[in-house]
């Protein structure tokens, strides 16, 4: 009987258990998670936030999950050390766990800036339930936010305060709100539509200091002007939480270095999720995309390797679905041609819709859709199986686009089999 | 055993009686003429689309390894185990489009009013697809599946 230990329980976490569990009743299964909370939809905390939801609607799976999947689930611990030749991890409380094998996907952390008044109360990087209920206990008195940065954890949360009755000033460093999703065109839409439901956007600024006694009460920008708020979020992207392996022999880059079996150097230590640096199919090269549908893929993956399928993972890629204020969004791969690309693009800035594709040597790599958005998941199998898109390429952008123009592009499998000439 | 949707793309004429019992069946009425005037008109789950002379009705084909359920950060969409269905839950739905960015059919499309996902549900209410039964060239069979 081997002991799998699961630091981390969130998406990659419980994909990797019920993976497992298809193949394996037997192994004993340990979740070690630094959160008190049984596993949560983490990109629901701006729909709590915003009141859209109840707290009870966060749960990923039933209250008997882990009973059910046989696994000891140890909540608001942390794994200080991980020893690669001892196969143990040492948690916070001193006490030494031994494992066989280990699935390393503690996930990622709010890269918090150095800026003068950083820690006061109200300030969040907006990423836990605990952080969001103190964030709702705040927004209930407030009267102002400010978000630092125009990613989408921080205009997820601009959206909520909104919601909530805040008045809300997005601080964005470069020209734009979603410069790492869209491209500057698409961004221009979106920041606009923001604007004309009353979100505050102040481009090409930074915050010098966070002015408060404890308590949040203004930001300084780096102008000198000081703005009024009671909550200050920091949408500054995230880090991997891979501190704790510093000393382990675990190979690291920005995260966790894994092979296309999603393990790390060390034989029987896998990883998956946010901290997991796995191949991004775009790039062509290791990266993390901290998304949550890489996330329970590499954890299926992962999980199923454990239990020695030896599943190769084709590789992440960027991919982003959001709604704004009625405005659907997706972005996917690529958003500004590199040299040597192709674009095709379609945008109505008054009806709020806006396609761009870009290829290279008739392959797709990337997608942006505003307002139309139908279609996107055939666009991701593009990109995803590589397929010469030759043939369809002046099909992409017309309205009457869909699966049967491209069928054939995908060989003989999923919904092309139910065509077929029936008896 | 599992049932799903299966086309005779020959016999597809696109007359689109599909679209329109599939909204009628989903309505709140179920009848036509009440249907188009209730509050929230409901769209098609199944869409004809043409390609080289050829009709193709695309609808939801309850994937088994679905991306939509590995993609949905609310759980809403879920696999049934015994039905062999892709089950979406309305209430637990946020409308975060992530299921439309996954379908590899293009068969999951944004209701932007409802802010729910259009997907077949095999007309759970009724008890039977309302497309297979009402197609005038029997173009579309509900039957048993004859495996991938």
């Amino acid at each position: 009987m081997k002991h799998i230990y699961i630091i981390g329980n969130s998406a990659a976490a419980i994909s990797a258990v019920e993976s497992i569990r298809l193949h394996d009743q037997e192994s004993q299964i340990t979740i070690i998670s630094e959160e008190e909370y049984p596993a949560y939809g983490r990109c629901l905390i701006s729909y709590l936030l915003a009141g859209d939801i109840p707290e009870s609607k966060l749960n990923l799976r039933p209250a008997d999950f882990y009973q059910q999947n046989k696994v000891d689930l140890l909540l608001g611990k942390k794994v200080v050390e991980l020893s690669v030749k001892k196969r143990r991890v040492t948690l916070d409380d001193g006490e030494k766990k031994e494992f066989d094998v280990a699935l390393i996907a503690t996930g990622a952390r709010p890269d918090m800036p150095e800026i003068k008044g950083i820690g006061k109360q109200g300030v969040s990087g907006f990423r836990t339930l605990n952080e969001t209920k103190e964030l709702i206990s705040i927004a209930t008195f407030a009267k102002a936010a400010c978000v630092l940065g125009g990613g989408l954890i921080g205009l997820k949360a601009a959206y909520a305060l909104k919601k909530r009755g805040l008045n809300v000033l997005v601080i964005v460093k470069s020209k734009h709100v979603l410069s790492q999703v869209l491209d500057d065109l698409g961004a221009k839409m979106v920041g606009r539509h923001l604007e004309a439901k009353g979100i505050e956007i102040l481009i090409d600024q930074d915050v010098s200091e966070i002015i408060g006694n404890g308590q949040v009460r203004a930001i300084k920008l780096l102008s000198g002007k000081a703005i009024e708020a009671s909550i200050v979020i920091v949408g500054k992207g995230v880090k991997p939480n891979i501190q704790f392996l510093k000393e382990s022999g675990i190979n690291t880059d920005f995260g966790i270095l894994t092979n296309e079996y999603l393990e790390t150097n060390v034989q029987g230590i896998f990883a998956a999720g946010d901290v997991c640096q796995s191949f991004d199919l775009v790039r062509g090269a290791a990266f993390i995309n901290a998304l949550w549908p890489n996330a329970v893929e590499q954890g299926r993956i992962a999980g199923l390797n454990i239990v020695g399928k030896n599943l190769k993972y084709i590789g992440s890629l960027s991919l982003n679905a959001v709604e704004f204020f009625g405005l659907p969004i997706v972005s996917m791969g690529l958003k500004k041609a590199e040299p040597g690309c192709e674009t095709l693009e379609a945008s109505n800035g008054k009806a709020q819709i806006y396609k761009k594709f870009i290829l290279k040597d008739n392959h797709l790599k990337g997608f942006i859709g505003i307002g139309n958005i139908k279609n996107s998941g055939i666009f991701l199998r593009m990109i995803r199986e590589g397929v010469d898109i030759s043939s369809v390429k002046n099909d992409l952008l017309s309205d009457s686009f869909s699966y049967a123009k491209v069928m054939d592009l995908f060989g003989k499998d999923g919904l092309y089999s139910n065509y077929q000439e029936q008896k | 055993m599992k049932k799903n949707l299966y086309f005779d793309v020959k016999k597809c004429m696109a007359c689109r009686t599909c679209e329109l019992v599939c909204c009628v069946g989903h309505s709140l009425v179920k009848e036509l003429s009440k249907a188009i005037k209730e509050k929230q008109i409901v769209l098609p789950k199944i869409k004809v689309s043409a390609n080289s002379g050829k009709n193709f009705p695309i609808t939801c084909r309850h994937c088994k390894d679905a991306r939509c359920i590995d993609a949905c950060i609310a759980r809403a969409l879920t696999f049934d185990n015994e039905k062999k269905e892709v089950i979406h839950d309305k209430e637990k739905c946020v409308g975060c489009w992530m299921c439309v960015m996954v379908c590899p059919y293009g068969a999951i499309r944004p209701d932007k009013q409802a802010r729910i996902p259009v997907r077949c549900d095999h007309c759970i209410e009724i008890g039977e697809p309302q497309c297979a039964k009402s197609c005038p060239t029997k173009a579309i069979i509900f039957k048993e599946e004859t495996g991938d």
